[in-house]
């Protein structure tokens, strides 16, 4: 998680990331559970965004950290780590709906995986009902903005769309997840 | 609720959701790839260490087949797959267009390792396994695979798009002599790929310190760093040390700056996405959800220096001139989702121009406005009930093979004519708005009645079959009994059936005098679900 969460991605955030990268890059393991802890609710929040498979999501996470370490001597500062890493787990979690030729179109019983790891029953329904109101791009925009703390012009570039599309789409989304609320404090 | 306290909502939900792995990837962890390499890289300033390896062969991929192909029909040779490979990195070749794109070559000039710079040269190397796959091959191989995934993503399709190839070299001769090589094999593909692109090349001295600020910058390779270096020399803001003039010269595409070199311009240009957005905010847009920008393209060398913005709504295709110092949309139609037949069809008079400095465009308004644009739209045209139905099937991504159950109204709406559509994918309703006059989608919502099956949807809406229906006639007496009246003295009186997230709802509306009603009636307990009142003036 990028620390607070909700605040934006700063050039000191950044720079922490990249100066931990270098010494992942030098083999170092601390260093290494450091970024882990900072950043696998980003990596996890777009690869479930994408894949919509609390398992599959998870596979991909790992995935994207084996791909980092194994990389990471080769990582040049690119001035946004998260963006990097997060296109990083991109790749991989589209490369892994190809192999599997999944459609992303999936049926509630795939959102209903999710919900074992949230203990809060309230957080639970909260969560699933949001990754469920919300289409694709506006599930992986506005969990892009609200976990990783990513600018909406890092977004557009990152997602390539343009930047008026994302802020079309994340406006458009909080406002169904507003609506979801309300409906569920009306019930 | 405030939009932050939403995400953070969001956040904390997804964050206790994210499993904590570190002990299982850690055990998968194993050696690092390059870290040899790493150490030999330092070791080379020092001395010369090369590292022979040879390698098992392996299947030749399709995008480097092609790169062979095309460069043995130039004459320059491809190589053979079983490669001796030095780490001691003897040159780096950048390319920049927009994405940037690292090569790091030894002296027998293999690819010892290719690096994406920046988000956009990912993606354009994505098939390349982010480069790995091009570490050995000849660096001629690699950059035209290089070129023709540029190519391919789109980046060099426009009419003056730009290529800058720099070759980084303490050794000066073997650094032009790698630049010629280059130039002319990328020349040579170009040609017959894209041909309106052009080669620019530069020769940098590994041996020149770069100023600090530019090393730290994001996603710049060390060419166009150079080239934004020039720019800066040229406009001034070198020696005041501008750090933001650097950054907003980075930004800009090789295109940009090489304009800007040619032109000796020195105000700063405002880039691509602020000039597709003010496009957009001009024609009226940006409510728009799906991605109207076709192209944008900087024509900073033309009179006035602009960006020429082209945006497709409902198939129709609009033009925008923007001032690229002020922002100032210099041409184009307005408002395209509210044309009028007051509406002046001829390009808008444009705004106040912010920046005192700018040229009035007035006297120097290009002449490529498209017919399209000039044609009066009037409140008699009306697109017609199929080209309605196009743009929300359009808009929804179906075909009209794939929907069911359309119901269509033409209404006027505040002086505007536009199609009520409402139609069905599966269990999937669609209820679009199109404007009668331009046939853009105005608003477009989705249902899901998943647990209602594919089945029978009744044409008015009124589909699905639930055991439990409370009836029009409870939820309407539902209502006006929380209102307090009866029905005798409420008049207007609707009663819609409707499904919201696969819950079965009645809308009821109604007039008590100036009053106006409206319940949200749930259908299966007649509960009171939302309720609202509004006073007419």
């Amino acid at each position: 998680m990028l620390t607070g969460l909700g605040v934006r991605t700063t050039e000191e955030k950044d720079r922490e990331l990249d100066r931990l990268l270098l010494r992942v890059g030098q083999g170092d393991r601390e260093a290494f559970a450091r970024l882990y802890g900072l950043t696998r609710g980003a990596v996890y929040a777009l690869a479930l965004s994408l894949l919509r498979d609390a398992h599959e999501a998870q596979d991909v996470a790992q995935d994207v950290y084996v791909k980092v370490w194994e990389s990471a001597p080769a990582y040049r500062s690119q001035g946004s780590p998260m963006a990097w890493l997060l296109t990083v787990a991109r790749n991989l979690a589209r490369s892994r709906l190809r192999q599997s030729g999944r459609q992303i179109e999936l049926d509630e019983e795939a959102w209903n995986a999710i919900p074992a790891a949230v203990p809060d029953v309230e957080e639970r329904q909260f969560l699933r009902g949001a990754l469920a109101r919300l289409g694709t791009e506006e599930r992986e925009i506005v969990l892009l903005h609200a976990v990783t703390g990513l600018k909406h012009r890092e977004i557009a570039q990152l997602l390539e769309l343009p930047l008026s599309t994302v802020l079309s789409k994340y406006h458009r989304g909080l406002k169904k997840l507003r609506a979801q609320m309300k409906g569920e404090s009306d019930r | 609720m405030t939009d932050r306290e939403l995400e953070r909502k969001l956040a904390d939900a997804v964050t206790r959701a994210a499993p904590d792995d570190l002990e299982a990837i850690l055990s998968r962890c194993g050696e690092q790839n390059g870290s040899v390499i790493e150490m030999k890289e330092l070791k080379s300033d020092i001395i010369d260490v090369e590292a022979v390896e040879v390698k098992p062969k392996r299947k030749l991929r399709p995008w480097l087949a092609a790169a062979c192909a095309a460069l043995v029909l130039l004459g320059a040779g491809g190589g053979g797959l079983i490669y001796r490979q030095s780490y001691a990195v003897a040159s780096v070749v950048s390319l920049d267009v927009n994405p940037s794109i690292e090569l790091k070559v030894n002296r027998a000039e293999r690819v010892i390792s290719c690096t994406a710079l920046n988000t956009e040269a990912a993606a354009v190397l994505f098939d390349m396994d982010g480069g790995a796959d091009l570490k050995g091959t000849k660096v001629d191989v690699a950059v035209n695979a290089i070129v023709g995934a540029l190519v391919r993503e789109g980046y060099l399709d426009s009419i003056s798009s730009a290529i800058l190839i720099s070759v980084e070299d303490k050794d000066q001769d073997r650094a032009q002599r790698l630049q010629a090589e280059l130039v002319a094999s990328v020349d040579g593909v170009l040609r017959t790929q894209a041909p309106n692109t052009s080669v620019l090349s530069q020769v940098l001295d590994a041996n020149t310190p770069a100023t600090e600020y530019m090393t730290f910058n994001s996603g710049l390779s060390a060419g166009k760093a150079s080239l934004v270096h020039k720019v800066m020399e040229m406009n001034g803001t070198l020696s005041l040390n501008s750090t933001t003039a650097f950054d907003q010269l980075a930004a800009l595409s090789v295109e940009e700056l090489s304009d800007l070199l040619e032109t000796g311009e020195k105000r700063i240009p405002i880039g691509k996405d602020k000039a597709a957005w003010a496009a957009q905010e001009y024609a009226g847009t940006l409510v728009l959800s799906s991605n109207v920008v076709k192209d944008v393209d900087p024509e900073l060398d033309d009179v006035p220096p602009r960006y020429e913005v082209e945006l497709i709504v409902s198939g129709r295709e609009y033009e925008y001139l923007v001032d690229a110092f002020t922002g100032q949309v210099l041409s184009g139609q307005k408002d395209v989702l509210n044309t009028s037949a007051n509406t002046p069809a001829a390009p808008d008079p444009a705004p106040t121009a912010p920046d005192p400095g700018a040229q009035t465009p007035s006297t120097q308004k290009p002449s490529t406005q498209k017919p399209a644009e000039t044609t009066p739209s009037t409140a008699s045209q009306d697109v017609g009930e199929e080209a309605a139905k196009r743009a929300a099937l359009d808009n929804a991504g179906l075909s009209s093979g794939d929907v069911t159950n359309w119901k269509i109204e033409r209404e006027w709406d505040d002086g505007r004519l536009e199609y009520e559509l409402e139609f069905w994918c599966g269990s999937t309703e669609y209820d679009c708005t199109v404007d009668g006059h331009t046939g853009a989608v105005l608003k477009c919502g989705i249902d899901h009645h998943e647990e209602y099956g594919s089945g029978h949807h009744g044409g008015s809406g009124t589909g699905g079959t639930v055991s439990a229906d409370v009836g029009r006639e409870a939820a309407k007496a539902a209502a006006l009994a929380h209102a307090g009246v009866s029905e005798n003295q409420a008049a207007g009186m609707k009663v819609e059936r409707d499904w919201d997230d696969g819950r079965l709802e009645y809308d009821v509306e109604f007039y008590v005098g100036r009053t106006e009603y409206g319940y949200t009636i749930d259908g299966v307990t007649g509960a009171v679900l939302e309720y609202e009142w509004d006073i007419d003036d």
